[in-house]
């Protein structure tokens, strides 16, 4: 390694580079060209193809700024909160919140009056996690939620009829294992990711009550828990997939008879098997108990760094408020969500028939979704707990009570930075 | 007697030696039958030693996809790996040897304060790093993916290590013929160091390409994604190809093991003379 | 500078007590200055910055108003997630350590003696070295380990009527161990081994011949008398290079146990709860950065002690 000429000629062009190569963020500082301020617009991304085409033909054809549309891949919410940050985050954003600190914190603008004369035709269950102390601080774009994938032919060649109950589950599902194949996949970790509060809820419970409080300091809690243990020690459950719970793989491939999987798998699904499936929500657990459905909602949001808040405020508002054809095209035409609209959800053909109108009515009969109180530490702590019972055979009554103490403290926090 | 123990011991060490070779090169064999197979084949129930049909075209379909710049990340990354390693080896061992040969009251100090730095976790300063390089306004440049990257105080370290080994009497007859510290350095230190420069080098390069965490927060734009990026963008969608993310997989590593078979000998006579050990 | 008397000199004076005696703290300050001002502005300002975090309630935010003392460190101490991911992580370190050292040595006593192939099977060993965690994490995750029928173990034990293995989920026995330790001997043993080789080299065979002559018998004799006392040196950095690579082990865990919904509580070692608690959603930057700061501490103790143990850096060496 001399420094031969070919060295200095190869550092010379990459000097050459570095200062070519300026400051290149997606936004500017003043208006330029004929089309408005740059506006920067990120999207985690989505795993079905044309949905990238497809927002950013929405960006193209919006002509009062000149918006350009970044596809993240990987570990979307911490490149958001690092951005946030920043200078060089997003103007407008997609976000699977925002978060209670990132309200309180002032990282995002306030949308509410976005909203006149259209708040009623959003999806109640999806738009109350974006509403903190009456403001709403994201558009919700599409709602997605999880169900119980299941194979017809499997449950009645087992002579089993679909579970009405969290026992019936855990029977149905060691009944149907077999040597190279599983009787449920609740995700690799044996469901404490993918089910969250979903137990909880099937129980009778929440996770925080309407007046901030643990929802869940109840014996019911413990009980519903411990099924879940059940289908550990049964062996019943799918574990080490290559996938996750979140792709139809495992199910498609026939390595389990049931799946715990979002509405978005529904297509590849009925691709594979035709009309051999149907779709469930989490059982009922208990004699309090009642089938439950998480539903969820990715939100359009706008950073309160960005230097064209009112520009940005309209160009959320013309995509995901006023241009309804985008919003439908968006939410059925790629992946398979329901409209966060509730005039386009009754609209919608794909969603009346067969497993996909069974989904949509459990979402509005069982759906919840994550309370804003429930902050990202409080969902860890429960996480890690539901974990070790599952797979460790801790405890389920000592274990929630270290979560209840853990979340009362965090609900605390909250309340005072609030105050 | 003696002699037949000996022998059994070596047909001994030699199977021992295969068998481990054969484990070692297991991954290496999944890489390529899984990045060449059709996705029945892996996920097949009975396990097949090769897909009986090589499906090629799998590589082609990877740079042909529209959604992912592979052939944009493999350059980015080759750019960045290159001027990484450039200003690394330059900057550390420019330190290395003034540590070691320039007297200097401070310079011990300069160098614990050098060294401490190793034992800082960088996820430890990340959000700091990522702000203070967002405020140069160094987002997606290449400025940003590699300025922060280039002080690695390892590399500083190895050197120092080095040329307090370095024979004296190769500087003392260049001093005796009136060059001072630069002109030495430049003309009688670097020429006789290509094992230690070849050794940091390929050191620093292999990290370089393998970097995922900054270039993913740095890199915003699709343009400046590094193949670590790209290849996290097949794994990361929600329906996971195994073929793709295999064979992707696959193409990232091949410029690293090229790399890796050309320099191996000067690495172990590089590290044979410097101060790693 | 703090040399008494400069103020009386002339100009010309102190630019000379300055620049040292024939300009040598000028030239130092030429060799060294780029390296550690870099140094400077990308690691100790941001470290710097991490430190004031830590003693601030700093929620989504870098530049915090509200002080809170030692209530970060305190809480993180108290904390059982991060005092277990501490004890993971020493019996990570406890395990890994010693295994790739003596891996990696009895790798490169091996191939130094082989006459023929030496050159082939060091290739072999070593190539690993240049994958990344993110792919070979992705081989063992998704193909070697999975824990379903067309997983490469799975296949292998069936053929013994042994059932599926699930070996990233179970919990009892701890199989996930077994994964993320051969990643990383797979990774890492061949680098080592290129270093004891290196070392191997450098001993002189009259060495040998003279134990020879002594009588002393090729194998453990020679081994444990000469090859080992003379490889101390390279020993001493393989030893101290595992063990700062094993406390910053980030990548092998987040790829292998991550998942879209977070990480389980088993197998955490610090970086990667810090990396929960400060990234991501969770954005508590002063936790996090106290978190951080613990940990930098215990690192720089064991590692300045190890070091003092050895007699590393020293320039007499």
């Amino acid at each position: 390694m001399t420094i031969s000429r070919r060295t200095l000629l190869a550092s010379g062009a990459a000097l050459g580079l570095l200062t070519a190569c300026g400051s290149n963020t997606g936004r500017d500082g003043g208006g330029s060209g004929g089309k408005g301020p740059k506006l920067s617009q990120w999207y985690h991304q989505y795993g079905e193809p044309g949905t990238e085409e497809a927002v950013k033909r929405y960006a193209a054809a919006y002509d009062k700024a000149d918006v350009s549309v970044q596809w993240r891949p990987g570990n979307y919410d911490e490149q958001t909160a690092a951005a946030l940050l920043t200078e060089s985050g997003p103007d407008v954003f997609e976000v699977n919140g925002p978060t209670l600190d990132q309200i309180q914190g002032g990282q995002v603008v306030d949308l509410t009056d976005l909203f006149d004369g259209v708040k009623d035709d959003f999806n109640p269950v999806a738009l109350a996690p974006k509403t903190h102390d009456g403001r709403i601080w994201s558009i919700p774009q599409v709602v997605d939620m999880q169900v119980l994938y299941y194979r017809k032919s499997l449950l009645s060649d087992a002579g089993r009829r679909p579970p009405t109950t969290l026992d019936e589950l855990v029977d149905t599902a060691k009944e149907l294992t077999r040597d190279k194949a599983k009787g449920l996949f609740l995700g690799n970790d044996g469901g404490a990711g993918a089910l969250g509060g979903t137990p909880l809820y099937a129980a009778g419970l929440t996770l925080v009550t309407d007046d901030g409080r643990v929802g869940f300091d109840d014996p019911a809690a413990a009980r519903a828990l411990a099924a879940l243990r059940t289908l550990y020690e049964d062996k019943s459950l799918l574990l080490g997939a290559p996938s996750d719970w979140s792709d139809p793989s495992a199910f498609v491939q026939e390595l389990t008879a049931m799946q715990w999987s979002g509405l978005w798998a529904l297509p590849a699904v009925r691709k594979a098997f035709g009309d051999d499936f149907g779709v469930l929500p989490f059982p009922a657990a208990g004699s309090g108990g009642k089938p439950s459905v998480p539903v969820g909602a990715y939100g359009a949001a706008v950073s309160a760094r960005t230097r064209h808040k009112k520009e940005a405020k309209d160009f959320v508002k013309w995509l995901w408020i006023d241009r309804t054809d985008h919003q439908r095209d968006f939410a059925l035409s790629y992946g398979f969500h329901i409209p966060a609209r509730l005039s386009l959800a009754k609209k919608a053909d794909a969603l009346t028939e067969g497993a996909a109108a069974d989904a949509v009515r459990y979402s509005t009969e069982h759906g919840y979704a994550e309370p804003l109180l429930w902050t990202p530490a409080s969902r860890v702590a429960y996480q890690d707990a539901l974990s070790r019972i599952i797979k460790s055979g801790a405890n389920p009554e000592s274990e929630l009570k270290s979560v209840v103490r853990k979340v009362s403290a965090e609900l605390e926090r909250v309340k005072k930075k609030s105050s | 007697m003696y002699d037949a123990w000996v022998k059994v011991g070596r047909a001994l060490r030699v199977t021992l030696l295969i068998a481990l070779a054969l484990l070692f090169l297991i991954p290496f064999y999944l890489l390529l039958r899984n990045g060449l197979a059709a996705e029945q084949d892996i996920t097949a129930p009975d396990w097949t030693f090769f897909p009986s049909t090589l499906h090629w075209s799998n590589i082609t379909e990877l740079f042909e996809d529209s959604t992912v710049p592979m052939a944009r990340a493999l350059y980015n990354s080759a750019v960045i790996a290159v001027l990484t390693t450039l200003g690394t080896l330059l900057l550390a061992s420019l330190a290395g040897y003034g540590l070691a040969r320039i007297p200097y009251r401070h310079a011990d100090r300069v160098f614990y304060a050098i060294l401490a730095t190793m034992m800082v976790p960088a996820a430890v300063t990340f959000v700091p790093s990522f702000v203070l390089v967002s405020s140069l306004g160094w987002v997606s440049t290449l400025r940003g993916l590699i300025v922060p990257t280039l002080f690695s105080a390892f590399a500083c370290f190895v050197f120092r290590q080095y040329f307090l080994g370095f024979p004296r009497e190769l500087e003392d007859a260049a001093r005796v013929d009136g060059l001072g510290y630069w002109r030495t350095y430049w003309l009688v230190v670097v020429p006789n160091s290509r094992p230690a420069f070849a050794a940091v080098g390929t050191i620093v390069f292999i990290g370089a390409w393998n970097s995922f965490l900054w270039p993913l927060v740095i890199g915003q734009d699709r343009d400046a994604w590094t193949v670590q990026v790209a290849l996290a963008s097949f794994s990361t969608s929600q329906v996971i190809r195994l073929h793709q993310l295999f064979v992707a997989a696959a193409v990232s590593i091949v410029p690293l093991l090229v790399v890796f078979l050309f320099f191996q000998r000067w690495i172990v006579a590089g590290v044979e003379r410097s101060g790693i050990d | 500078m703090t040399t008494p008397g400069a103020a009386g000199a002339p100009p010309g004076g102190r630019w000379r007590r300055l620049a040292g005696p024939q300009n040598r703290t000028l030239w130092f300050w030429a060799f060294v200055g780029p390296f550690a001002l870099g140094l400077i502005v990308f690691t100790y300002v941001p470290l710097g910055w991490s430190v004031y975090l830590s003693f601030f309630d700093a929620h989504n935010t870098v530049s915090p108003t509200d002080f809170v003392g030692f209530d970060n460190y305190t809480s993180m101490l108290r904390n059982d997630a991060f005092t277990d991911s501490l004890w993971t992580f020493v019996v990570f370190t406890a395990f890994i350590v010693p295994t790739t050292f003596v891996l990696s040595l009895s790798l490169a006593l091996m191939v130094n003696r082989m006459r023929r192939a030496q050159a082939f099977l060091r290739s072999v060993f070593f190539l690993p070295a240049a994958c990344s965690y993110v792919v070979a994490a992705l081989i063992w995750k998704m193909s070697l380990f999975n824990g379903v029928r067309f997983g490469l173990a799975n296949t292998v034990l069936g053929w013994f009527g042994a059932e599926q293995t699930a070996w990233l989920s179970t919990t009892d026995p701890p199989w996930y161990w077994l994964v993320i330790v051969t990643v990383r001997l797979w990774l890492q043993a061949g680098f080592y081994m290129i270093l004891f080789l290196a070392g191997l080299q450098r001993i002189s065979p009259t060495l040998y011949e003279a134990a020879a002559v002594d009588g002393a018998r090729p194998g453990w004799q020679v081994l444990r008398h000469i090859t080992l006392p003379q490889l101390r040196a390279t020993s001493v950095a393989v030893a101290l290079l595992l063990v700062i690579n094993a406390f910053q082990a980030f990548d092998e865990f987040y790829n292998l146990l991550s998942d879209s919904r977070g990480y389980p509580p088993y197998a955490r070692p610090p970086l990667v709860y810090l990396y929960y608690t400060a990234l991501g959603q969770g954005q508590n930057l002063g936790l996090g950065s106290a978190g951080a700061v613990l940990l930098a501490l215990i690192i720089a103790v064991v590692t300045v002690g190890q070091a003092r143990w050895f007699g590393l850096g020293r320039k007499e060496d």
